[in-house]
């Protein structure tokens, strides 16, 4: 009981947090300098008409707080409007951009998270020698490197040089499949550069964060009460220590996860990959504020929930949060 | 020693781990290998701009023209030489007092397998004139009337003669498709199948990737080689250029200068400069509006011409074009051939900061006691804001120079940076223009001196003209022109316009950029060399002409 009325509330705070944010978003960009007509102008003569005619098309014509309700009201039959450049329905586009964001974060989050983790659970329990060092040493040399130049460094050893992978896009530009399968070998080879650029800038900080706070367990008084009781080392590390150490890595991948979706921004540049990050770049530049406004409604829908699943993970991996 | 040996078994696993990565490589890049079709057929075209829309009628991109001119057809369209060539009209003639232009038009079907009439020609110019809508109706602003006496003939009748033909910039449309829209649906539509009367139907554009046409059979001219053409996005211009030399692209055709230059040289690649129709500018706030928040001290011609004398355009070309340009002087470019008007040096207002001081010593602007800033006769120091967009770095780099070629004359300038779109808004803000001086560049739209040197117009306030000048003798050179249809006649107008306007010196013209482009020269050959560029050019011919190697 109490437990449904705890996960009630979180609920009404989901969704008060969701108008704020809604709220700010549209206040934020509308104040903006620039003006999505004006940049349009530029480019040809323009009649004051078709001025007149565009500005009335992107509902410009009113004043702020009436664009401010058509806006909230639109929003609640689920219209995200009409994207300004593309003049194609922001739903529309936002799903194909979504789409390959999540392809291309999907395995790298995965690897990151788990590898990390394993990387920095194996650390913690050899701490102080070779592998230890080895590993503390690699993850801050990861960490320090810049995510930008390690994606041209690796798409220029692997790509130009070696001829190993393709280094843009997302799929081979014209290629005809003769299967479904080839198709899929075909993304899947046009993942690799990035995935491991992501992986190998990312998964330092789980691998630091897991060997630190596996080490803090570590030296409870509890785990050598484990040890006395004769139950194996491994048993020792994974069931006690581990689960108990836990909770900051399921705090950092939450954070990594609502990170990640605003879209891997350097890397999707390196390697021309048509996600989020481009998406919202190109529409700030161009005052797009339907995308705009869209697709950080969809960041914060997506940080909101992410803390939300931590919060009731939190709950499921320590009592202690439960009973408070 | 537990330690120990694990570290070895570490080690031999990150050693399996590393043997495995280049056989995994090979595998994957054997499959695209397999998965690539062949290249000959296809023209891959490597760019880092996207097109904004499919519809003819609200794009605004030189990319989405790019596009649409082979899935299109215009009445009369550019040849390799940029002179006028048959497109859906075979011929054309001007009646005496050249305000009507009769076209004779061909037979041709749309992708959709309905015939082309005239009636579709009638239907795409009433409809551009009626709704005031596109980047064309520039071109019928003084259209009276559109009418087909025949299914092949169209008659435009124009209110004034036409110096340009809108035959050249119009892409026809198909009337069963666009009727029955209005002004608002057409802003909404994305277009996103196109149907044209040209060499190329549309097949697809995977937004952030790339857009595909393939060859229409059924196009009433000679068949092109290439099945298809392709343009792929990126969105880093390192790794486009790297593609170019890896054989991923067969052509780019804007490559930026230091990346240019490093493929100069690289096997089987040939890269090529050509003159362009695009210069970039320094602009110099002279509204007279009331509003305006520009430094009144501006409007003074002496300190305009002083600006100008104080920079050396040759090092702004070395400098921050890294030598991939022209120094520039009037408003149109070196491109436009014979309508560019040739200043001799000595006459320019350039590289002469000596100059610059004696004119503004003369003028009463003059040092106070150990000041490094000149003062006006009113008191108010020669200090002005300049603004640049920051990601053009080669207009953040003219501008650093431009302010440091100032300072030395006793002219301050502080240099700020904003986004495209903010000092667009700052420029344009046509009710209270609150700004000195701004750097950017302009890209003629047509072949024609029409367009650029329409910017200027006190009519174009509002519009296209940057720098708030206005002056009746100007307008009255411009309006000569444009009905002028004696070649040689309107070449001298024309001149006589560049020069008016070159001696106001609200523009201080930096370059003419080159157009720099590359190609595979081991898949396909012919690319031609012209002004403007082999492709993203006004004309479509080098997709038509080129053939496998």
């Amino acid at each position: 009981m109490s437990r449904l009325r705890y996960i009630a509330g979180k609920c009404v705070w989901l969704v008060v947090t969701l108008y704020c944010v809604v709220t700010f978003n549209f206040v934020l960009f509308h104040v903006l300098p620039g003006n999505p007509v004006r940049l349009l102008a530029r480019s040809g003569h323009l009649t004051p008409q078709a001025v007149a005619d565009i500005t009335r098309v992107y509902g410009l014509n009113h004043s702020l707080p009436d664009q401010y309700v058509i806006y909230l009201g639109n929003l609640l039959h689920g219209d995200l409007g009409i994207s300004y450049t593309y003049r194609e329905p922001v739903s529309q586009l936002l799903g194909q951009y979504l789409g390959n964001t999540i392809l291309l974060l999907f395995a790298a989050t995965i690897l990151t998270i788990a590898g990390g983790t394993l990387f920095g659970v194996i650390a913690a329990n050899r701490r102080g020698g070779g592998y230890d060092s080895a590993t503390v040493t690699a993850s801050v040399i990861g960490w320090s490197l810049p995510t930008f130049w390690t994606g041209l460094i690796l798409a220029f050893v692997l790509g130009v040089w070696l001829h190993a992978f393709p280094i843009f896009g997302m799929e081979t530009p014209n290629a005809i499949y003769t299967s479904q399968f080839q198709r899929i070998e075909d993304i899947a080879s046009h993942l690799f550069l990035p995935t491991l650029t992501l992986v190998i800038v990312n998964i330092a900080q789980f691998v630091l964060v897991a060997r630190a706070s596996v080490i803090e367990v570590l030296a409870e008084d509890f785990m050598l009460t484990a040890t006395a009781k004769g139950l194996l080392p491994r048993r020792v590390l994974w069931r006690h220590a581990v689960r108990n150490a836990l909770l900051p890595i399921v705090t950092s991948s939450a954070l990594l996860i609502a990170l990640v979706v605003g879209g891997a921004i350097e890397v999707e540049t390196v390697f021309s990959w048509p996600g989020m990050g481009l998406l919202v770049y190109n529409a700030v530049l161009n005052r797009d504020y339907p995308v705009i406004e869209a697709a950080f409604l969809v960041f914060a829908i997506v940080v909101l929930i992410v803390n939300f699943a931590s919060d009731l993970l939190y709950q499921a991996l320590d009592p202690r949060v439960r009973e408070s | 020693m537990s330690s120990e040996s694990s570290r070895r078994t570490f080690l031999k696993r990150a050693g399996v781990l590393a043997l495995a990565v280049p056989g995994v490589a090979a595998t994957l890049d054997a499959c695209a290998a397999v998965a690539t079709s062949a290249k000959a057929s296809t023209i891959r075209v490597g760019w880092a701009i996207e097109p904004d829309t499919m519809n003819p009628l609200t794009t605004y991109s030189t990319e989405a023209v790019e596009v649409l001119q082979l899935v299109y057809d215009n009445l009369i369209h550019y040849s390799l030489k940029l002179e006028p060539e048959p497109g859906l009209a075979t011929s054309w003639e001007y009646s005496a007092d050249g305000k009507t232009i009769t076209y004779k038009l061909r037979q041709a079907t749309w992708h959709d397998g309905k015939p082309f009439t005239a009636a579709d020609a009638v239907f795409t110019f009433n409809l551009i004139r009626s709704k005031q809508i596109s980047q064309y109706a520039q071109w019928v602003a003084d259209l009276s009337s559109a009418q087909a006496p025949d299914d092949r003939t169209l008659v435009l009748e124009f209110s004034a003669p036409q110096a340009f033909n809108p035959g050249l910039a119009v892409p026809i449309l198909p009337q069963h498709i666009w009727q029955g829209m209005s002004a608002s649906d057409i802003q909404k539509d994305a277009n996103s199948q196109p149907i044209g009367t040209g060499p190329y139907k549309f097949v697809n554009w995977k937004h952030g990737q790339s857009i595909e046409i393939a060859r229409n059979d059924g196009w009433w001219g000679t068949k092109p080689a290439a099945e298809k053409i392709t343009w792929i996005l990126f969105q880093n211009e390192d790794v486009m250029g790297q593609s170019l030399r890896t054989g991923a692209v067969d052509i780019c055709p804007e490559i930026p200068p230091t990346i240019w230059d490093g493929l100069e040289g690289a096997t089987k690649v040939k890269t090529v400069s050509m003159e362009s129709f695009s210069f970039h500018h320094i602009g110099i706030n002279v509204s007279d509006n009331a509003q305006s928040g520009g430094n009144p001290l501006l409007k003074d011609l002496t300190v305009r011409q002083a600006l100008s004398y104080a920079v050396d355009r040759q090092q702004l070309v070395n400098v921050a074009l890294a030598g991939h340009g022209e120094p520039g002087s009037v408003i149109l470019p070196v491109g436009f051939g014979d309508w560019h008007l040739d200043i001799p040096q000595d006459k320019q207002l350039d590289a002469n900061p000596a100059k610059a001081e004696e004119l503004l010593e003369a003028a009463g602007y003059k040092y106070q006691g150990s000041a490094t800033v000149r003062t006006a006769p009113n008191g108010k120091p020669l200090s002005f804001r300049l603004i640049a967009i920051e990601t053009t770095s080669v207009d953040v780099a003219a501008a650093q120079i431009f302010r440091d070629a100032c300072a030395k004359v006793g002219i301050e300038l502080t240099l700020t940076t904003l986004d495209a779109n903010t000092l667009g808004a700052t420029v344009y803000n046509a009710k209270a223009p609150n700004w000195d001086i701004f750097v950017w560049g302009w890209d003629s739209g047509v072949y024609d001196p029409d367009y650029l040197l329409g910017v200027p117009l006190c009519s174009q306030i509002g519009s296209n003209n940057d720098v708030y000048y206005c002056n009746r003798e100007y307008d009255q050179l411009y309006n000569e022109q444009s009905v002028e249809i004696d070649r040689a006649k309107r070449l001298a107008l024309v001149h006589e316009a560049e020069q008016f306007y070159y001696d106001a010196a609200s523009y201080i013209i930096m370059w003419y950029q080159d157009k720099l482009q590359g190609y595979r020269t081991d898949t396909w050959k012919g690319w031609t060399p012209i002004r403007g560029g082999m492709i993203l050019n006004f004309t479509r011919d080098n997709y038509l002409k080129v053939q496998p190697v």
